[in-house]
């Protein structure tokens, strides 16, 4: 089970910079899809990954679907020799993303994206129009759903 | 509008708009709650589908 406000907590009291996307943005902007993990964008300066590593390193962070017993490290040295990770973690299901279709890095992401104030901390979420954009250009059959909820939630928002 | 677009259209008529209402009266952070509820909710099922499967067996 993927305790969802512990990991944004764990996260954001490390300081890493990072972006909500994925399911867990499109709940918090209202859809009532459900998702399993938590996804965000992080930013990839040597001092955010250094944070990382700090944050969830407690947390057994190990690669999701992998075999178990693989000499997998967590660390500095891993986070720069690749870009994305599928994590599971004692906290639940997290996605590190270092760049996400139509959308870019998350210093492209950071000014599209809006503040929330939850779980006793704040954090970035990813704007429904951006989140709706970058969905798109992922071209995903399983996301096309989710894109025509999202725009229905985001014109009835501009009605209210 | 292309074919991707005109997908999305047709969803969009199967959408519950029900839904949508009752999430929008909720907080952010009551609705990423719901995520993890669900989740429990999910993995208790599964677990109780497993133990339905071990005393049949």
């Amino acid at each position: 089970m993927t305790r969802f406000g512990e990991l944004l907590r764990t996260l954001a009291t490390a300081g890493v910079e990072f972006i909500v996307v994925g399911g867990v943005a499109a709940a918090a902007h209202g859809s009532p899809r459900s998702t399993q993990d938590v996804d965000v964008v992080y930013g990839r300066g040597r001092q955010n990954l250094q944070r990382l590593v700090e944050a969830l390193l407690p947390h057994k962070p190990y690669l999701r679907g992998a075999p178990p017993g693989l000499p997998f490290r967590f660390d500095l040295e891993t986070l720069r020799a690749g870009l994305n990770f599928t994590l599971i973690t004692d906290l639940g299901w997290l996605d590190l993303l270092g760049e996400i279709a139509g959308g870019g890095r998350y210093e492209d992401l950071l000014p599209h994206s809006i503040t929330i104030a939850a779980f006793g901390i704040e954090c970035h979420v990813l704007d429904i129009e951006t989140l709706i954009r970058t969905k798109r250009s992922a071209g995903r059959r399983k996301d096309l759903e989710g894109i025509a909820e999202l725009e229905s939630l985001r014109d009835r928002q501009k009605r209210l | 509008m292309n074919s991707i677009d005109e997908i999305i259209e047709l969803y969009k008529r199967e959408i519950d708009q029900t839904l949508i209402d009752a999430s929008l009266q909720r907080t952010v952070e009551e609705r990423i709650q719901a995520l993890e509820d669900f989740d429990q909710f999910r993995e208790e099922l599964r677990d109780a589908m497993e133990r339905r499967r071990d005393a049949l067996r």
